[in-house]
Protein backbone atom coordinates (compact mmCIF):
# COMPACT_ATOMS: atom_id res chain seq x y z
CA UNK A 1 0.00 0.00 0.00
CA UNK A 2 1.02 3.43 -0.85
CA UNK A 3 1.25 6.26 1.91
CA UNK A 4 -1.66 7.25 0.56
CA UNK A 5 -3.62 4.32 0.53
CA UNK A 6 -2.51 4.26 4.48
CA UNK A 7 -3.63 7.49 5.13
CA UNK A 8 -7.01 7.05 3.23
CA UNK A 9 -7.79 3.54 5.21
CA UNK A 10 -6.63 5.51 8.63
CA UNK A 11 -9.26 8.43 7.53
CA UNK A 12 -11.93 6.23 6.81
CA UNK A 13 -11.87 4.20 9.75
CA UNK A 14 -11.50 6.87 11.88
CA UNK A 15 -14.85 8.78 10.14
CA UNK A 16 -16.42 5.39 10.55
CA UNK A 17 -15.47 5.64 14.50
CA UNK A 18 -17.22 8.88 14.73
CA UNK A 19 -20.34 7.55 12.86
CA UNK A 20 -20.38 4.87 15.67
CA UNK A 21 -19.80 6.86 18.91
CA UNK A 22 -22.90 9.51 17.60
CA UNK A 23 -24.87 6.53 17.63
CA UNK A 24 -23.82 5.49 20.71
CA UNK A 25 -25.10 9.03 21.73
CA UNK A 26 -28.56 8.51 20.00
CA UNK A 27 -28.67 5.58 22.36
CA UNK A 28 -27.57 7.08 25.54
CA UNK A 29 -28.07 10.22 25.80
CA UNK A 30 -31.22 10.97 27.70
CA UNK A 31 -33.57 13.50 25.57
CA UNK A 32 -34.42 14.71 22.07
CA UNK A 33 -32.06 17.39 22.25
CA UNK A 34 -28.71 15.91 23.48
CA UNK A 35 -29.86 13.13 20.98
CA UNK A 36 -29.38 15.99 18.26
CA UNK A 37 -26.02 17.09 19.28
CA UNK A 38 -24.66 13.84 18.84
CA UNK A 39 -25.70 13.05 15.34
CA UNK A 40 -25.67 16.29 14.26
CA UNK A 41 -21.95 17.12 14.91
CA UNK A 42 -20.46 13.22 15.23
CA UNK A 43 -21.87 11.91 11.96
CA UNK A 44 -20.31 15.41 10.13
CA UNK A 45 -17.02 14.80 11.08
CA UNK A 46 -17.63 11.14 10.35
CA UNK A 47 -18.86 11.89 7.03
CA UNK A 48 -16.00 15.17 6.78
CA UNK A 49 -13.75 12.00 7.05
CA UNK A 50 -14.99 9.51 4.61
CA UNK A 51 -14.65 12.10 2.43
CA UNK A 52 -11.00 13.51 2.91
CA UNK A 53 -10.22 9.48 2.85
CA UNK A 54 -12.11 8.97 -0.46
CA UNK A 55 -10.86 12.30 -2.04
CA UNK A 56 -7.09 10.95 -1.29
CA UNK A 57 -8.39 7.57 -3.02
CA UNK A 58 -9.61 9.10 -6.15
CA UNK A 59 -6.42 11.54 -6.40
CA UNK A 60 -8.23 13.63 -8.57
CA UNK A 61 -8.91 17.84 -7.67
CA UNK A 62 -12.60 17.35 -9.33
CA UNK A 63 -13.58 14.44 -7.48
CA UNK A 64 -12.16 15.78 -4.19
CA UNK A 65 -14.61 18.95 -4.70
CA UNK A 66 -17.38 16.85 -5.78
CA UNK A 67 -17.15 15.29 -2.42
CA UNK A 68 -16.08 18.72 -1.11
CA UNK A 69 -19.58 19.92 -2.47
CA UNK A 70 -21.18 16.47 -0.76
CA UNK A 71 -19.69 17.18 2.51
CA UNK A 72 -21.45 20.29 2.44
CA UNK A 73 -25.23 19.63 1.51
CA UNK A 74 -24.79 16.58 4.32
CA UNK A 75 -23.99 19.85 7.07
CA UNK A 76 -26.86 21.87 5.43
CA UNK A 77 -29.43 18.83 5.80
CA UNK A 78 -28.64 18.05 8.91
CA UNK A 79 -28.50 21.65 10.32
CA UNK A 80 -31.85 21.94 9.10
CA UNK A 81 -33.24 18.82 10.16
CA UNK A 82 -32.01 18.85 13.21
CA UNK A 83 -33.21 22.50 14.07
CA UNK A 84 -36.91 21.31 12.87
CA UNK A 85 -37.14 18.21 15.33
CA UNK A 86 -35.71 20.76 18.16
CA UNK A 87 -38.15 22.99 17.68
CA UNK A 88 -40.79 20.61 16.99
CA UNK A 89 -39.78 19.40 20.24
CA UNK A 90 -39.79 22.50 22.14
CA UNK A 91 -43.79 22.92 20.86
CA UNK A 92 -44.65 19.81 22.17
CA UNK A 93 -42.92 20.53 25.21
CA UNK A 94 -44.67 23.82 26.22
CA UNK A 95 -47.77 22.34 24.89
CA UNK A 96 -47.07 20.13 28.44
CA UNK A 97 -47.00 17.06 26.17
CA UNK A 98 -44.58 14.94 28.30
CA UNK A 99 -42.11 12.73 26.56
CA UNK B 1 -28.98 48.43 7.68
CA UNK B 2 -30.01 50.36 11.26
CA UNK B 3 -33.69 50.24 9.97
CA UNK B 4 -32.89 46.34 8.91
CA UNK B 5 -32.29 45.79 12.59
CA UNK B 6 -34.27 47.22 14.27
CA UNK B 7 -37.56 46.23 12.53
CA UNK B 8 -36.34 42.75 13.08
CA UNK B 9 -38.57 40.54 11.29
CA UNK B 10 -37.46 38.46 8.56
CA UNK B 11 -39.64 39.60 5.94
CA UNK B 12 -39.36 43.42 7.20
CA UNK B 13 -36.84 44.08 4.54
CA UNK B 14 -36.74 47.38 2.46
CA UNK B 15 -37.19 46.50 -1.24
CA UNK B 16 -34.03 45.98 -3.15
CA UNK B 17 -32.10 48.69 -4.84
CA UNK B 18 -31.22 47.47 -8.87
CA UNK B 19 -27.61 47.81 -7.78
CA UNK B 20 -28.31 45.24 -5.16
CA UNK B 21 -30.37 42.91 -7.15
CA UNK B 22 -27.22 42.91 -10.00
CA UNK B 23 -24.99 42.00 -7.04
CA UNK B 24 -27.38 39.09 -6.12
CA UNK B 25 -27.67 38.17 -9.38
CA UNK B 26 -24.08 38.04 -10.28
CA UNK B 27 -23.37 36.00 -6.73
CA UNK B 28 -25.62 33.40 -7.85
CA UNK B 29 -24.80 32.84 -11.36
CA UNK B 30 -21.10 32.43 -10.05
CA UNK B 31 -22.20 29.62 -7.58
CA UNK B 32 -24.63 28.38 -10.17
CA UNK B 33 -22.08 28.25 -12.16
CA UNK B 34 -19.35 26.67 -10.28
CA UNK B 35 -21.79 23.57 -9.61
CA UNK B 36 -22.42 23.34 -13.26
CA UNK B 37 -19.16 23.15 -14.26
CA UNK B 38 -18.34 20.60 -10.84
CA UNK B 39 -21.41 18.55 -12.12
CA UNK B 40 -20.99 18.50 -15.97
CA UNK B 41 -16.79 19.46 -17.03
CA UNK B 42 -16.99 22.26 -19.10
CA UNK B 43 -19.20 20.72 -22.50
CA UNK B 44 -22.08 22.10 -22.99
CA UNK B 45 -20.82 25.15 -21.54
CA UNK B 46 -23.63 26.95 -23.25
CA UNK B 47 -26.80 25.20 -21.79
CA UNK B 48 -25.01 25.88 -17.96
CA UNK B 49 -24.61 29.22 -18.50
CA UNK B 50 -27.78 29.73 -20.08
CA UNK B 51 -29.63 27.56 -16.86
CA UNK B 52 -27.29 29.61 -14.36
CA UNK B 53 -28.21 32.99 -15.92
CA UNK B 54 -32.27 31.84 -15.43
CA UNK B 55 -31.85 30.82 -11.96
CA UNK B 56 -29.71 34.04 -11.35
CA UNK B 57 -32.23 36.09 -13.47
CA UNK B 58 -34.94 34.91 -10.51
CA UNK B 59 -33.05 34.77 -7.67
CA UNK B 60 -32.52 38.61 -8.16
CA UNK B 61 -36.50 39.08 -9.20
CA UNK B 62 -37.74 37.34 -5.97
CA UNK B 63 -34.72 38.27 -3.46
CA UNK B 64 -36.32 39.99 -0.29
CA UNK B 65 -32.80 40.57 1.64
CA UNK B 66 -30.06 42.73 1.25
CA UNK B 67 -26.60 41.38 -0.37
CA UNK B 68 -23.84 41.50 1.24
CA UNK B 69 -20.35 41.83 -0.66
CA UNK B 70 -18.17 39.09 -0.94
CA UNK B 71 -14.59 39.12 0.60
CA UNK B 72 -12.71 35.63 -0.60
CA UNK B 73 -10.36 35.63 2.07
CA UNK B 74 -12.54 36.43 4.75
CA UNK B 75 -14.63 33.24 3.79
CA UNK B 76 -11.29 31.34 3.43
CA UNK B 77 -10.66 32.20 7.08
CA UNK B 78 -14.51 31.67 8.57
CA UNK B 79 -14.38 28.41 6.38
CA UNK B 80 -10.78 27.62 8.59
CA UNK B 81 -12.29 28.39 11.67
CA UNK B 82 -15.37 26.25 10.73
CA UNK B 83 -13.66 23.36 10.00
CA UNK B 84 -11.68 23.82 13.16
CA UNK B 85 -15.17 23.58 15.45
CA UNK B 86 -16.27 20.87 13.55
CA UNK B 87 -13.55 18.84 14.53
CA UNK B 88 -14.28 20.24 18.01
CA UNK B 89 -17.43 19.26 18.12
CA UNK B 90 -17.25 16.20 16.97
CA UNK B 91 -14.68 15.02 18.96
CA UNK B 92 -15.89 16.30 22.14
CA UNK B 93 -19.54 14.69 21.61
CA UNK B 94 -18.22 11.54 20.90
CA UNK B 95 -15.53 11.61 23.78
CA UNK B 96 -19.12 12.63 26.32
CA UNK B 97 -21.30 9.83 24.10
CA UNK B 98 -19.01 6.89 25.25
CA UNK B 99 -17.27 8.18 28.22
CA UNK B 100 -18.69 5.50 30.60
CA UNK B 101 -20.35 8.77 33.20
CA UNK B 102 -21.76 10.61 30.42
CA UNK B 103 -20.39 14.13 31.12
CA UNK B 104 -23.40 15.81 29.99
CA UNK B 105 -25.66 18.59 31.92
CA UNK B 106 -28.28 20.05 29.21
CA UNK B 107 -29.59 23.47 29.91
CA UNK B 108 -31.61 26.16 27.57
CA UNK B 109 -30.40 29.79 26.76
CA UNK B 110 -32.06 32.61 24.68
CA UNK B 111 -29.24 34.33 23.08
CA UNK B 112 -30.13 37.70 21.13
CA UNK B 113 -28.94 37.85 17.18
CA UNK B 114 -27.41 41.37 16.75
CA UNK B 115 -26.80 40.01 13.03
CA UNK B 116 -28.90 41.99 10.18
CA UNK B 117 -32.18 39.31 9.00
CA UNK B 118 -31.08 37.88 5.67
CA UNK B 119 -27.74 36.01 4.67
CA UNK B 120 -26.06 36.42 8.34
CA UNK B 121 -28.56 35.78 10.47
CA UNK B 122 -29.46 32.72 8.34
CA UNK B 123 -25.77 31.00 8.28
CA UNK B 124 -25.64 32.30 12.48
CA UNK B 125 -28.62 29.80 13.05
CA UNK B 126 -27.73 27.24 10.70
CA UNK B 127 -23.82 27.25 11.92
CA UNK B 128 -24.93 27.36 15.63
CA UNK B 129 -25.61 23.42 15.80
CA UNK B 130 -22.60 22.89 14.01
CA UNK B 131 -20.32 24.49 16.80
CA UNK B 132 -18.78 22.50 19.78
CA UNK B 133 -21.89 21.53 22.47
CA UNK B 134 -24.77 23.93 20.70
CA UNK B 135 -27.86 23.13 18.86
CA UNK B 136 -30.06 26.20 17.49
CA UNK B 137 -33.32 24.69 18.89
CA UNK B 138 -36.05 27.40 17.93
CA UNK B 139 -36.33 31.02 16.50
CA UNK B 140 -39.00 33.48 17.49
CA UNK B 141 -41.61 34.74 15.07
CA UNK B 142 -39.15 38.02 14.43
CA UNK B 143 -36.38 36.25 14.18
CA UNK B 144 -34.26 37.36 16.81
CA UNK B 145 -34.26 35.55 20.15
CA UNK B 146 -32.31 31.96 19.34
CA UNK B 147 -32.63 29.39 21.77
CA UNK B 148 -29.74 27.72 22.39
CA UNK B 149 -29.62 23.86 23.96
CA UNK B 150 -26.10 23.44 24.80
CA UNK B 151 -24.86 20.11 26.33
CA UNK B 152 -22.31 21.61 28.85
CA UNK B 153 -23.51 25.07 30.05
CA UNK B 154 -20.22 26.78 29.35
CA UNK B 155 -21.08 26.15 25.19
CA UNK B 156 -23.13 28.43 25.36
CA UNK B 157 -20.16 31.59 25.09
CA UNK B 158 -19.24 30.29 21.91
CA UNK B 159 -22.42 31.68 20.58
CA UNK B 160 -21.33 35.12 20.96
CA UNK B 161 -17.68 34.35 19.06
CA UNK B 162 -19.65 32.60 16.63
CA UNK B 163 -22.11 36.26 16.23
CA UNK B 164 -18.78 37.93 15.77
CA UNK B 165 -17.20 35.57 13.43
CA UNK B 166 -20.14 36.22 11.04
CA UNK B 167 -20.29 39.72 11.30
CA UNK B 168 -16.68 39.75 10.41
CA UNK B 169 -17.55 37.53 7.30
CA UNK B 170 -20.30 39.76 6.27
CA UNK B 171 -18.10 43.06 6.99
CA UNK B 172 -21.11 44.51 9.50
CA UNK B 173 -20.03 47.31 11.88
CA UNK B 174 -21.40 46.05 15.57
Amino acid sequence: MSASEVLASLLLLTGGLFYLAGTVGLLRFPDVYSRLHALTKADNLGLLLVCSGLSLLAGTWRAAALLATIWLLGLLAATVSAHLIARHARAHDAAGDKR
Amino acid sequence: MATDAENGGQHANMAATKKQRWTWAMQILVVLMLLWLLLNGTDRFLAGLLAASAGAGLGAWLVSGQPHPWKPHRLLWFAGFFLWESLKGGVDVAWRAIHPKLRIEPCFSTHRIELPAGQPRTLMVATVSLLPGTLSADLDEAGRDLEVHALMPEAIESVERLENWVAWLFSIDS
